[in-house]
């Protein structure tokens, strides 16, 4: 329990054990007697502590800087305690030829010609794409985490604080900072959505790719990462189940979305973004059906148990 | 037999002092000073020749009378003691790096061809491997590829064999006698890719190679190696080196009719640094390491390691 907030306290310690951290527990200091009992236990083991800093310490100088920037890209959760990693781990080099490459994906799709043609673009030879063991996919998931950053960027630089809705059932105007979870989160996946906008005709070609089987692990952590960043940027701040069951569906929804989208004609994409709508309804529906099961569940239980006791079961 | 050995020791010694008459002759010191006699200062540095230790200027006559005496039967003897695995390799070796620029062939305005050296490359396994492939599946017949090689028996083996292909007697091939450590015919920046395949553990100074490899090669080129390494399964790496240090020297000795040289080969191999070593003795000459660094073949047998020289302009 007390985790978080002693290895936030000792970075040394934190970066060797970063994984071992659940996901519920980073949020455990949104509860008062939480902090309070943490911080108890915290004082009393100071002494424990500290020489356990001491001891991770040369531990962790020895990590290569690769390697504690793959750590932190393993982190597979959001945390106040530590700042953002990076949303990829490509060198300043590897960075340049991916970033020129994309502006051959429109053209070439994302294949290694894009590639060959971006490293020539920045100076570098066509043998130099051997910087990306992983060729083609490479440049899929340099798009993929790129474009992740700039959604980010977009919320930070006040996507929400510009916006306005008006909801015509109610006929009222929404501001941005009085929007729900579930609104911010249908902006956001739009607004990703969006930014496919001039790869889309090459898209399917990209979707193939990551689903050969040797990529489909990489890929579903991406797409995790992806609906991650939607949640935590829309303010979810769910530390049970739910933390498991929005990010499976905010996956779903995305993934599904992205492929309707591929074939999708209209002007605006109103169809992809009628979609959406459509599935996080359905999502919002499951998610009371579910609750209502329980609910009669629980009832019936109780009633099962009072109608024993009054039979003189000993429940 | 005490007297005989006796006899021994006195009649050794009397011929060391020939040798050596600036020691003066001191009685039962014999044995003393045959132990201290390689760890006197020396002007020559030593290096090691299988589990031997030499003289550094010696290992590259040593080495080269080894290849001389396997250089014909060099390919049956590859086959019966890898199990013919080796082809594997060599064409994953080949197929990953992709020789050859595809893009010529659709866009006539890029430049043509790359210029490919392959060092200790006497037999032509990997060159015309090489060339095949960007022939055949890029379309490209402007890459040129130049085999080097110390061992003028090898390269007599290379050029024979080059008769059968295509590319006898054009200018997509050519042979050179170089010490990959001395390239003086080579100018800087002027190779595209260097590859040494099953080459670079048999160098006296492998340090010196690298470097030498990073002058050689444009910014951008790549410097491929695969080589022997260390089996990282500690069940297979059992059996393995009992393959290697009892099957080797004897197919060696049935097939080839020399047993020393294979004995050197299994030694060798056995002295090769580690893929970790190797790659940071790769970064060391100045290489960007892509990912990990290395790609290791049958958990280990054999690694494919790559750097990649940094443009100027791109860190």
């Amino acid at each position: 329990m007390a985790q978080p907030l002693l290895l936030s306290r000792c970075p040394a310690a934190a970066a060797s054990s970063r994984r071992i951290i659940n996901p519920s527990s980073s949020h455990l200091n949104l509860t008062t007697t939480t902090i309070t009992y943490s911080r108890n236990i915290h004082s009393s083991l100071r002494p424990y502590r500290e020489s356990h800093c001491h001891r991770q310490q040369p531990k962790s100088t020895q990590l290569t800087p690769v390697a504690r920037s793959s750590y932190s890209y393993l982190r597979p959760y959001h945390s106040k305690h530590h700042p953002e990693p990076p949303s990829h781990e490509y060198t300043n080099s590897q960075t340049t030829i991916l970033s020129a490459a994309l502006n051959h994906v429109p053209e070439h799709g994302f294949t290694l010609d894009s590639l060959t043609l971006g490293a020539r673009d920045v100076g570098f030879l066509d043998v130099s794409v051997q910087l990306f063991p992983r060729r083609e996919l490479d440049l899929i998931f340099f798009w993929l985490a790129s474009r992740r950053g700039l959604l980010r960027g977009k919320v930070e630089n006040g996507l929400f604080e510009d916006l306005s809705i008006s909801d015509p059932r109610t006929e009222t105007v929404k501001k941005g900072n009085e929007l729900s979870v579930e609104e911010k989160v249908k902006i956001l996946i739009l607004e990703r959505l969006k930014m496919n906008k001039e790869i889309r005709h090459k898209w399917q070609d990209a979707l193939a790719l990551m689903s050969f089987p040797s990529n489909v692990p990489l890929s579903l952590s991406e797409l995790h990462a992806l609906s991650s960043d939607i949640l935590t940027l829309a303010g979810d701040t769910s530390v049970d189940a739910a933390w498991y069951t929005k990010r499976l569906s905010v996956s779903a929804v995305y993934a599904s979305a992205e492929v309707v989208m591929t074939r999708d004609e209209t002007a605006g994409f109103s169809d992809t973004e009628a979609f959406v709508e459509r599935r996080l309804e359905d999502c919002n529906a499951v998610d009371g059906k579910i609750g209502e099961l329980k609910q009669c569940l629980g009832f019936m239980g109780s009633t099962a148990v009072g109608l024993g006791r009054s039979w003189g079961l000993k429940i | 037999m005490s007297s005989r050995s006796m006899w021994r020791g006195l009649h050794y010694s009397a011929k060391r002092r020939i040798l050596t008459p600036q020691t003066p002759y001191r009685c039962f010191s014999c044995s003393l000073r045959a132990q201290d006699q390689p760890s006197k200062p020396n002007d020559d540095r030593m290096t090691h020749f299988g589990f031997n230790n030499i003289r550094e200027s010696e290992k590259e006559s040593m080495v080269g009378a080894v290849f001389s005496s396997v250089a014909s039967s060099y390919d049956t003897m590859n086959d019966l003691m890898s199990l013919g695995i080796h082809r594997l390799w060599k064409d994953h070796f080949v197929r990953s790096l992709n020789p050859g620029s595809a893009l010529p062939s659709k866009y006539p305005s890029s430049p043509n061809g790359w210029n490919i050296l392959d060092i200790a490359g006497g037999t032509g396994d990997i060159a015309f491997r090489m060339l095949d492939h960007a022939t055949n599946i890029n379309n490209d017949h402007q890459t040129r590829v130049t085999i080097a090689d110390i061992n003028a028996d090898m390269l007599a083996e290379g050029k024979k064999r080059s008769i059968d292909t295509p590319y006898y007697n054009t200018n997509r091939l050519s042979f050179m006698e170089a010490n990959a450590e001395r390239m003086p015919s080579v100018p800087d920046n002027s190779v595209d890719l260097y590859t040494v395949v099953f080459g670079i553990r048999n160098f006296t100074d492998k340090q010196a190679a690298l470097n030498e490899a990073f002058r050689v090669l444009k910014p951008g080129g790549v410097f491929a190696c695969m080589e022997f390494s260390k089996v990282d399964n500690a069940l297979f790496n059992a059996v393995y080196k009992r393959w290697s240090f009892s099957a080797i020297p004897l197919i060696g000795q049935l097939v080839a009719g020399d047993r020393a040289s294979y004995q050197y080969l299994v030694e060798s191999i056995e002295r090769f640094p580690s893929q970790e070593e190797f790659r940071d003795m790769i970064r060391k000459a100045g290489f960007m390491i892509p990912g990990r660094g290395f790609e290791n073949l049958s958990t280990g047998i054999a690694a494919i390691h790559r750097g990649v020289k940094p443009v100027e302009r791109a860190e």
